[in-house]
């Protein structure tokens, strides 16, 4: 993809949100964080088949980890930021080679329990976590004060954003993202042509998991609170709604599938409350039952059909 | 000695639980490949149907049991009618159905919160919870009446799948569903069956244990994730492996809250390590399929 | 014989259980050389087949490719040596096109790391171009020029068996395993996939056929191997073993298999 399309979108992105007030920027800025873990999570279970509910409790070790370590220990943020991304990396590592060979449900299963885990280490962390409450005393030093609250930090998360957007689509389009494919299709075949399946799932899911611990950095300072129940399973279920809502291995899929998920509780709360999930889920089974390729396979029947030809 | 021996049978009550659900899995998994998570939310469904039937009806507990299960039985069937069947029928890929399913425990708890609101509602013992004693063992009547249910369940189902022929069609689909097919095996009733049981259960097993806990809307998902740990502990392929699991989890839990130096939250942790030491080093469980070939 | 041979293999066993399914095989395999294993069955071809392409382990045995002892290696890294397969019963990747389905065999041309990947440095996309226009030639070769970007969910039997095979090429083989290739395909269709293995050899392209077809494999193959009960019992020419004694008595139910595949041709094939 041509690179200025990418500067034309980080600028265009920003943009906006020098035009938004207090409020509204809040909204904007943790829209781009779920489109940011939709797209890693469309990865890895739409493009590498992975069935992980293990990406929210990245997001949160990203922001627990860089918080922990630039506040309780004291670090500068220039240090504690590419240590809580190596941590993120580490542990992503540490997650992915023995569930390498977990199949399907199995996997599923073990990334559940590592969640609850996550959650029960951090109800449990004392004073180091927060305990249940979380942590929220925290603020940006006085220095990186002109970020936080401002559209400068709204710029910040476009640019990971569209970091996360533009590495996962250069990967998709290569031999690594066949590769991810190939796997998630059919893995005795992968391995016959070459493709060495486990180092490929584990890559996938570190790499991913590692882009979920960013944002999740970023997502630290959006609020200046991290808490458990932000990181629970619950969230996880959303966001693979979002992606199967979507269009599951489409990157258009993800963007399609968060936006809609992320201002479908403001626009029905008047009628429901906050019982979206319901619609949610009704939502998901309408689609597997109906269309299994999602919103953006809605959208691609209805093309063709106007362009008057008939499928390839 | 006597603490632990009350301790012994306040977890077998637990793990008799986990095991139902384990149950609930086992059923639907063995003849139709599909792991449900959905159960957790049944149980659940199953709680708050002794809700209305118990508290607001009123009805006398068995008849109000009965009421329960017999709307399980039906919460199952439509379940696989409107979420597996369409899927199943026009080949899509394994994983549908259980997203599907994993769609429908949204819309189940989603759809209790609405019903009953966030708040928990308690219902009543069959048999109060006054303690009760056995010879050597105590715990509170209650948790001796799960156990009981729970071994009658237990038995039924061996007794469904060792003695009757509709276990051994069971047993045929899980074993090859197209030579099954071939041999005029209705596929489409064994899996309606499969569901409408594991939903009975399931319910089941809700029903028994919100006396305890109450019911409340969040039940399902920890239920479901302690009855899957106990599916893949116990062993996936036989029903006795289920209750094993359930039990060995609820003993490793209660042991570990007892009389393990850890804080109380730390000790819930104690069934997911498990559940992750399995998964990794033992994922066919500890009792080996029946007739493994 | 002056040149070694590509592939060795020697005293090559494999047991399951207390059931011997290959035992002591030998033979030899050399570039351009189209070599059929056949055998009635339950004769081995088959696990013959999976010990060479790495599926699992051997009992016993060494296996040489091009010197290098390949025996027990994992899939993905007999591939890497330049020795590439074809499935039976065809496994395409359905969620890619035909054409990425061929990208997917060439991975271990790709030199370029995640790094270069992630910067589209000018060598990983001169790589990418290379190798897509490789791809583009192998999908004409083998007669799948215009379903290029079709799903493989649209494809035919037969369509589906040329992807297995363009697939297979383009990780650049010097040995080639085919599983069946005829299996399943109508008599047109088997015409044209001797014509391209035949093509194959022709490029100096060592391959291994497996097949129960005789009509297909006789006129095909240069030199043929038979196994009996795991042992092999005859290997030579395929002339000569219509009329091997052990191959006629193996094969004792269908005698009339070798008759009626010497008679379709006549002897006017001479192995290309």
């Amino acid at each position: 993809m041509a690179w200025w399309r990418w500067i034309a979108a980080f600028v265009l992105l920003s943009a906006v949100g020098f035009f938004l007030g207090g409020y509204t920027s809040d909204v904007y800025r943790k829209l781009l964080l779920w489109v940011t873990l939709a797209l890693g999570f469309n990865f890895l279970f739409g493009i590498a088949g992975q069935i992980a509910f293990s990406h929210f409790a990245f997001y949160g070790i990203g922001a627990y980890s860089v918080v922990i370590l630039a506040f309780h220990f004291g670090l500068p943020l220039p240090l504690a930021i590419p240590l809580a991304a190596a941590l993120c990396a580490v542990l992503a590592l540490a997650v992915a080679i023995p569930s390498n060979r977990l199949e399907g449900f199995y996997l599923a299963l073990a990334t559940i329990a590592f969640s609850q885990l996550f959650i029960i280490v951090l109800n449990e962390g004392g004073d180091v976590t927060g305990g249940t409450g979380g942590l929220a005393s925290y603020r940006l030093p006085p220095a990186y004060d002109v970020l936080p609250g401002g559209p400068w930090f709204t710029m910040l998360i476009v640019f990971v954003m569209l970091a996360t957007f533009a590495v996962l689509w250069r990967l998709d389009r290569s031999w690594f993202g066949r590769a991810c494919r190939a796997v998630r299709d059919n893995p005795e075949a992968a391995a016959a042509m070459g493709v060495d399946v486990a180092r490929t799932k584990v890559l996938a899911f570190t790499l991913t998991s590692t882009f979920a611990g960013v944002a999740g950095m970023a997502y630290a300072f959006v609020d200046n609170t991290v808490n458990p129940p932000t990181f629970s399973i619950e969230n996880s279920f959303l966001l693979l709604f979002m992606i199967v809502i979507g269009g599951a291995g489409r990157f258009a899929g993800a963007i399609v599938g968060a936006v809609l998920l992320y201002f479908l509780p403001l626009w029905l709360s008047p009628v429901i409350g906050h019982h979206h999930a319901l619609v949610f889920g009704l939502l998901v089974v309408v689609v597997i039952v109906l269309q299994p390729r999602g919103l953006i396979g809605v959208y691609d029947a209805l093309a063709r059909r106007w362009r008057g030809r008939r499928p390839a | 000695m006597q603490d632990f021996l009350e301790l012994i049978v306040s977890a077998a009550a637990s793990g008799c639980i986990y095991g139902l659900i384990a149950l609930a899995y086992l059923l639907i998994i063995r003849p139709t490949g599909i792991i449900n998570f959905a159960v957790g939310e049944w149980a659940a469904v199953g709680a708050f149907g002794g809700v209305v039937a118990l508290s607001t009806a009123k009805l006398p507990y068995a008849v109000g049991m009965a009421a329960v299960l017999a709307a399980m039985f039906a919460v199952g069937w439509a379940t696989e009618r409107i979420a597996v069947r369409p899927l199943v029928e026009r080949g899509a890929p394994v994983l549908s159905p259980i997203l599907a399913l994993l769609g429908m425990l949204v819309v189940f708890r989603e759809s209790i919160s609405i019903g009953f609101g966030p708040d928990p509602f308690p219902v009543p013992y069959p048999l109060g919870f006054e303690r009760f004693e056995i010879g050597p063992l105590a715990g509170s009547r209650h948790a001796f009446f799960i156990i009981a249910a729970t071994a009658a369940v237990f038995g039924a189902a061996w007794w469904f799948f060792e003695r009757t022929l509709w276990g051994r069609i069971f047993e045929a689909v899980a074993i090859d569903r197209r030579a099954a097919a071939l041999m005029g095996i209705n596929l489409r009733r064994v899996a309606v069956l499969a569901f409408a049981a594991g939903a009975t259960i399931a319910g089941l097993a809700g029903l028994l244990v919100s006396p305890n806990i109450s019911a409340h809307f969040l039940m399902g998902l920890p239920l479901a994730v302690q009855g899957f740990s106990a599916l893949v502990i116990g062993g996936v392929g036989r029903v006795e492996g289920a209750l094993l699991g359930g039990l060995l989890i609820a003993l490793a839990e209660s042991l570990t809250v007892r009389y393990a130096p850890v804080p109380p939250g730390l000790a819930f942790g104690v069934p997911l390590v498990l559940l992750i030491l399995f998964l990794l080093f033992r994922p066919t469980g500890l009792l080996k399929p029946r007739g493994a070939h | 014989m002056s040149r070694g041979a590509l592939l060795e293999v020697r005293g090559l066993t494999k047991r399951f259980g207390g059931l011997a399914a290959v035992s002591g095989l030998d033979f030899d395999l050399y570039e351009g050389e189209i070599l059929g294993l056949i055998g009635p069955n339950g004769a081995g071809k088959t696990t013959t087949f999976n010990l060479v392409a790495g599926a699992y382990p051997a009992t016993a045995g060494r296996v040489s490719f091009a010197g290098e002892p390949v025996l027990g290696l994992p899939p993905h890294a007999i591939a890497g040596r330049g020795i590439m397969r074809t499935f039976q019963h065809n496994r395409p990747f359905a969620g890619l096109s035909v054409l990425e389905n061929v990208l997917v065999g060439a991975h271990t041309q790709f030199a370029s790391g995640l790094w270069s990947l992630v910067a589209w440095t000018p060598g990983a996309r001169a790589e990418e171009d290379a190798r897509r226009r490789r791809a583009e030639a192998l999908v004409e070769f083998v007669g799948l020029g215009e379903r290029r970007d079709a799903e493989v969910g649209t494809l035919s039997f037969g369509q589906g068996r040329l992807l297995e095979i363009a697939r297979a090429l383009a990780g650049e083989p010097r040995l080639m395993l085919f599983d069946e290739p005829a299996a399943g395909l109508a008599p047109a269709e088997t015409v044209r996939l001797a014509e391209i293995i035949r093509g194959i050899a022709a490029r100096g392209i060592a391959v291994l056929l497996i097949e129960h077809d005789m009509r297909f494999l006789l006129p095909l193959a240069h030199r043929v191997a038979v196994l009996n009960f795991g042992v092999k019992i005859a290997d030579g020419a395929p002339d000569d073993i219509r009329m091997h004694p052990a191959v006629v008595d193996a094969y004792l139910g269908d005698p009339g298999a070798l008759v009626g595949a010497a008679r379709r041709d006549g002897g006017a094939h001479a192995p290309a």
